[in-house]
């Protein structure tokens, strides 16, 4: 009676298997009973009949029936164990289990059948209550950040999170709920509440956002579908008491209330350090119809495509683009306009320090269009290959882009060519550092060309971190 | 460049002649402006108008969020801003301006001293009734400040305000009063100024002060505003010569004014 564990199956064996046979084995049952059995073992067909979960408390079961259904449809050992890791993977990317083993062993009782199989995975819930508390320290401040998430709260991979961030500044605050619907994990609902501050010295301007938003998710083919509805009070204020008087003339309360869409493919294969693939991002807000004072149509995109080229040498190429319209008579808001230039954006010049502008104080823009071409090597002579030395790049890159306000009356043709003129661009060469999955640090020597009146440089070495980048 | 700007500012002041482009802010004037803002902001127009300075009157529906300190009126000159009548008195003066030159020491303490007495009197006796008399305060007080904003942001404004006024108004010791004491404080500050006032055509002398200009801009708004009672208005029309006076100013300042 062997039994066989497949306990992490990374990587997934394809050579055989090593059986791991027990002392007590040796002696045991007769010729006939072990051939059987080395029968099962060989490739022979099987059929799965029981598949089980043990080590459930809070979750419910009917969650899981979907991510470990598959499993039925083995016909061998080795789908089989295919298959069950395919489920494996599914269970923890709920989130709701710390530990998932799997054990796949021969079937046993009144129903057994000579190939049957009984699977069972053991699970290990997560703790109901887990808590995080990160101290940050930033540009003059410093802040406390306490966190608390319960996990499947109600049994089906519901996630309550809370998030609180006291700071000498500011002080900021988030609820989160979000529910994946049972068997299909990727279609997801997101409740948020939140109060945000926030400090723009490039505009001289504060912004607190008081606010709700409730978003839907879904795929559809290849495409990734968000449709979010979001409710935000918005104060306004001046950092400073020079702050210019247009910044000042955008003080006080608005209200926004804005449907959105934004449709995602991203068929890149790191979010990071994309050797392949490509990303394209569109999105579509529209404010006013649902209440509120805020009322415009704005669209953006973002575009990337990358090519691995000779020598472990990437080229990746980049472009954004976005309009707002304002809807009725009102002009358009400082805190809905696009902003253009830093080290995340068209490198070489300030951050968000890029076009129109009154007295210092940058105001933003209505369109805007942004590109960016890169070459990315691995360091010279590969110091730490396969190691630390991975998550380095040398990058050469050009980039360039235009931020400034239309004329609605014009048609088209106007407009490209507004957004034509006046082109800011720079180019460079610098290091990138990857952190985690999501950011990453550049050090770079930028210089900026095109440069208008009004516009803050910032050639020579400039340093940037962040998750999105031009 | 702070430091640099604020010394800019004391050597320019004076420097500078009052610009054409002088701008005064108060909310709008048909649908949102309350009792106490527009007392305050029409003081400060009769200064204005009294020193001669061309201002143009821009109504603006966050014009007290624009405001450095908070209060209406604020005067955008140059590149400049100042809020509240005290701080433009300072200014016009800086630019060679003022009405109480003329004056000696003693009767400008004494001027001082009134215009004391209209802010803690008058003034917070027209913040009370807007904000602590609860049938004014949900007729008129809070439709007309939360008249720009859409819902549920009115309400939250509405009702933010009227907290904030009732804590102040707490913090001065006026919290417990009634509306009769109130009237009857009206009153009381409205003798002591018909008193003052007399037979003369201004406070002091034949020349208006800043004193004249915040007396006629309170006194004046409360004779022209409706309010759910016409109680405020009839206590100072029972001070003859104080109605003359505000009569007086404004046909001398306010001719072309169509009101």
């Amino acid at each position: 009676m062997g039994t066989v564990h497949a306990k992490s199956l990374d990587p997934l064996p394809m050579h055989g298997r090593d059986l791991g046979l027990h002392p007590d084995d040796l002696v045991e049952p007769p010729e006939p009973e072990q051939e059987s059995k080395q029968e099962i073992l060989e490739n022979k067909d099987v059929v799965v009949q029981h598949v089980n979960v043990q080590g459930l408390g809070r979750t419910k079961e009917d969650l899981l029936g979907y991510e470990i259904s598959d499993v039925f449809h083995a016909k061998n050992l080795i789908d089989v164990m295919k298959k069950s890791h395919i489920a494996r993977q599914r269970l923890l990317r709920l989130g709701i289990f710390k530990e998932v083993e799997v054990l796949i062993d021969t079937s046993e009782g009144s129903d057994a059948l000579p190939n049957g199989l009984d699977v069972t995975f053991e699970v290990t819930e997560v703790k109901r209550l887990t808590g995080s508390y990160n101290t940050m320290v930033g540009n003059n401040e410093g802040s406390m950040v306490l966190g608390l998430k319960l996990p499947n709260m109600f049994g089906r991979a519901e996630k309550l999170t809370f998030q609180f961030s006291y700071g000498t500044k500011e002080t900021s605050y988030g609820l989160s709920f979000f529910k994946p619907q049972p068997g299909h994990f990727e279609r997801n609902l997101t409740l948020n509440m939140y109060k945000v501050t926030g400090q723009f010295p490039w505009s001289s301007l504060k912004e607190t956002d008081r606010g709700a938003s409730a978003e839907f998710n879904f795929p559809l083919g290849m495409t990734n579908h968000t449709l979010k509805w979001e409710g935000v009070w918005r104060e306004l204020g001046c950092l400073a008491r020079s702050a210019s008087f247009a910044v000042r003339e955008e003080s006080g309360h608005s209200l926004k209330s804005a449907l959105s869409h934004t449709m995602s493919i991203d068929s890149r294969n790191s979010a990071i350090f994309p050797n392949r693939g490509a990303l394209l991002r569109i999105n579509q807000e529209l404010a006013g119809y649902t209440g509120g004072d805020a009322s415009f149509l704005k669209e953006d995109f973002e575009l990337q495509l990358n090519r691995r080229l000779f020598w472990d040498s990437v080229l990746s190429a980049s472009l954004w683009g976005g309009m707002l319209c304002p809807i009725g008579a009102q002009p358009s808001c400082i805190a809905d306009r696009f902003y253009l230039g830093g080290p995340t954006s068209v490198r070489g010049f300030g951050m968000y320090s890029i076009g129109p502008q009154s007295e210092g104080d940058y105001l933003g823009g209505e369109a805007y269009w942004a590109g960016g071409l890169h070459l990315y090597t691995p360091l010279p002579f590969r110091p730490g290959k396969g190691g630390f030395g991975d998550l380095f790049r040398t990058h050469f890159f050009l980039n360039a882009g235009n931020l400034c306000n239309l004329n609605y009356g014009e048609g088209p043709r106007a407009h490209l060519q507004k957004l034509a003129e006046c082109i800011r661009w720079s180019y460079g060469a610098g290091i990138v550092l990857r952190l985690g999955n999501i950011a990453r640090l550049e050090l770079n020597y930028c210089v900026p060309m095109g440069v208008q009146s009004g516009d803050r440089i910032c050639d020579g070495v400039q340093f940037g971190a962040g998750i999105r980048f031009l | 460049a702070g430091l640099h700007r604020v010394f800019d500012l004391f050597t320019s002041t004076a420097a500078e002649p009052w610009p054409e482009s002088a701008t005064l802010y108060q909310p709008l004037k048909e649908d949102q402006i309350l009792l106490s803002d527009c007392a305050s902001s029409l003081a400060v127009q009769a200064y204005l108008r009294m020193c001669g300075l061309p201002v143009q009157v821009v109504c603006k529906a966050n014009a007290e969020y624009m405001s450095p300190s908070g209060k209406i009126p604020f005067i955008h000159v140059g590149n400049q801003v100042v809020s509240e009548l005290g701080p433009i008195v300072q200014f016009t003066k800086a630019k060679g301006n003022s009405l109480s030159d003329s004056l000696e020491d003693v009767q400008r303490a004494e001027m001082k001293a009134y215009m004391e007495l209209v802010n803690n009197m008058l003034l917070t006796a027209e913040l009370y009734i807007q904000w602590c008399d609860d049938a004014t305060a949900a007729e008129i007080s809070r439709p007309r400040y939360s008249s720009p904003y859409s819902w549920p942001l009115s309400k939250i404004l509405a009702y933010q305000k009227q907290w904030e006024v009732r804590r102040k108004m707490n913090a001065v010791g006026w919290g417990g009063k009634t509306l009769e004491q109130v009237y009857e404080d009206v009153s009381q500050c409205c003798q002591a100024l018909s008193q003052r006032l007399g037979t003369q055509p201004y406070f002091f002398n034949k020349q208006p002060t800043e004193l004249d200009a915040l007396v006629f801009g309170h006194l004046f708004t409360i004779l022209t505003t409706r309010l759910t009672s016409t109680e405020l208005a009839e206590r100072i029309k029972s001070y003859s010569n104080l109605l003359s006076f505000c009569r007086r100013i404004e046909q001398t300042y306010f001719e072309d004014k169509s009101s």
